[in-house]
């Protein structure tokens, strides 16, 4: 049985392991899923375990690594895989109790890909239900119960990749694919202390994933460091015919490799003066000192604001309607009353309503917002801020009236699909982490990614972890 | 860290701020006539605090709230039915911001995203290091 100290090492650490033969991808695979069926259930982390296939798989990454054929870093590597992802044959319930039985023949492309390139799954992450499409008022809103904090099982992990989010910082898994579509990406690493890569719009395909806004859905992973992130967006980018939303097949592959860290571009910096109405003091230290971190280590740091609009409110209504419509047979069947949540149950009645001309509206403002944010990106290669103005929050919150604030990066953010990361940067004095939030031009993943990892060769909060026993 | 957006949505707020519409012309006279609750209905409820809706927001409220009770209302309890009709009072104020929005004859809607990465003007820069095989291509 492997240290503990096993369960938080990087992917790349893992794979210099596994490609020099030293660690056996059974060993580790037996060892997360022993971690995982002992603690899974004490933060509701997943879904499902797939102990069976998941063995299977290391099982045949043993046999070819030993054999000399290695497929990469991510050979052997042992994952989870938020429940919205079609996996064939195993259940896949979108957290949601009217497709607690749903079962795939096909798997998403993303797990095709993960499959390509030798990584083990471990199971289903356990979600917000429908990703929050329906909305959701408490942390509760899950078939598999609210997801608890590593950090503080008292407080929540942030949604709707709340499982994958508990996952990583848990040591349950080497990392977790995450879904955003606002925030689900970005909000669960910050609260997790880990490292979550929302790609841009089209970069990885969403076939075989739900569709909850299909203009602004993204998939992407959460992992211990911005490289692991790095080599994991590596695996699952590229164009596919399959998701008509994916970028042309010369803009939409991304290859990684440490080499390219030698030499890296100078980051120009724009620090957001505007991201946040204000940060929660606790808060507010650690992104105080980030701040020093960037203008020591980064070619510029300068303050910029972002452009003022609707944003917000575009991204709202187009989530609203383009959800209303991807659910639609559940509202009108009136199965949306057996979702967990007292808002879900109703909201999609509410968002059925929009009116063609206002959505079209939305849209042409989402227009503006991606000819300004394109310019500001000529200034600026990442703008940068906390990731939330508040740390993990507590369970019982009613996130409806005691999680209430404007998030205009979110907003422009999601409905221009730029690129953005979460690294942790810090703890409060209640020992919850801290994110730092970069954000990029969209196609220019790369700039997120390396902005994360410089940061991160000068810190070490990515490595510190929960005490579990 | 001043904010200069008055919006008053959340990331959170995001699903449930399911706006209405003018969504009267889906609403006929024919549909009233049917609907159970062809009482006089109460006022949409506004927080104290928020900016109070116009008479014509309101009556687009009370449209769109109508609506959903005529096709469904049999479906809610009551207080689920005070619950729609607070978010349908909360989505009008985001419709009546996107709404007020300046916007061109001409200004096209993105149908379907696409992110603004093609653009040809100005190339992403690649980093400085001589590329091997597995250099990025995004960057």
């Amino acid at each position: 049985m492997p240290g503990e100290e096993i369960f938080y090492l990087s992917v790349s650490e893992l794979a210099k392991r596994i490609e020099s033969k030293k660690l056996s991808p059974v060993n580790l695979t037996q060892a997360y899923l022993d971690r995982s069926q002992k603690l899974g259930r004490r933060f509701n982390a997943y879904a499902r375990l797939t102990p069976e296939s998941a063995l299977e798989q290391a099982k045949a990454a043993e046999k070819e690594i030993q054999r000399g054929h290695y497929r990469g870093p991510l050979h052997g590597i042992p994952y989870a895989a938020k429940d919205l992802l079609a996996v064939k044959g195993v259940p896949t319930t979108w957290g949601a109790k009217p497709f607690a039985d749903q079962v795939f023949d096909y798997n998403a492309t993303v797990i095709d890909h993960l499959n390509r390139v030798g990584a083990v799954m471990l199971g289903k992450a356990s979600m917000i239900e429908l990703a929050g499409g329906m909305g959701y008022r408490f942390a509760s809103a899950s078939l598999q119960g609210e997801a608890k904090n590593p950090w503080d099982t008292t407080c929540w992990t942030c949604g709707s990749s709340s499982g994958s989010g508990a996952i990583v910082a848990a040591g349950l898994a080497a990392f977790a694919i995450g879904t955003e579509t606002w925030g689900s990406i970005i909000c669960p690493s910050a609260y997790c202390g880990v490292s979550g890569l929302r790609p841009t719009y089209g970069r990885v395909s969403r076939y075989g994933a739900m569709a909850l806004a299909p203009s602004m859905d993204k998939i992407g992973p959460m992992a211990r460091s911005a490289e692991d992130c790095a080599r994991i967006f590596a695996a699952i980018a590229g164009h596919d015919p399959k998701d008509r939303g994916t970028v042309p097949i010369d803009k939409g592959a991304f290859t990684y490799s440490p080499s390219m860290e030698l030499h890296p571009r100078p980051l120009k910096i724009g620090w957001l003066t505007n991201a946040w109405k204000s940060l929660e003091p606790s808060v507010a230290k650690p992104i105080e000192a980030a701040t020093r971190i960037l203008k020591k280590y980064f070619s510029s740091v300068q303050d910029v604001a972002l452009p003022v609009g609707p944003w917000e409110d575009a991204g709202g209504i187009i989530v609203a309607v383009e959800c209303a419509a991807s659910f639609r047979s559940l509202i009108r069947s009136g199965r949306v009353s057996e979702l967990t949540d007292p808002l879900g149950q109703i909201a999609g009645y509410v968002n059925e309503q929009y009116s063609a001309t206002d959505y079209l509206q939305a849209l042409k403002v989402r227009e503006i917002a991606q000819k300004k944010m394109d310019a500001l990106f000529e200034t600026f290669d990442v703008i940068a801020t906390a990731a939330q103005p508040v740390p993990a929050t507590p369970l019982s919150l009613n996130l409806e009236t005691g999680l209430v604030f404007p998030d205009p990066l979110g907003g422009i953010g999601n409905i221009c699909g730029l690129p953005a990361m979460s690294v942790p940067c810090g703890f409060t004095d209640k020992n919850l982490p801290v994110g730092l939030q970069f954000v990029g031009r969209a196609g220019d993943d790369f700039a997120v990614i390396q902005a994360g990892r410089t940061f991160q060769s000068h810190t070490d909060w990515h490595k510190r972890h929960p005490k579990i026993h | 860290m001043d904010n200069k957006s008055d919006s008053a949505i959340s990331r959170r707020e995001f699903a449930r701020c399911a706006a209405f519409v003018s969504a009267a012309a889906s609403l006929t006279p024919s549909n009233l006539l049917n609907a159970e609750s062809l009482a006089a209905p109460p006022p949409a409820q506004q927080p104290a605090n928020a900016p109070k809706l116009s008479p014509e927001g309101q009556a687009e409220v009370e449209a769109r709230v109508q609506s959903i009770f005529a096709q469904y209302g049999n479906r809610f309890s009551e207080a689920q039915k005070s619950d729609i009709r607070r978010l349908a009072t909360e989505a009008q104020r985001a419709l009546e911001r996107l709404r007020a929005f300046p916007m061109d004859n001409g200004a096209g809607p993105g149908l379907y995203l696409k992110p603004l990465m093609e653009r040809e003007k100005k190339p992403l820069p690649t980093p400085a290091t001589p590329k091997p095989a597995s250099a990025p291509k995004n960057s």
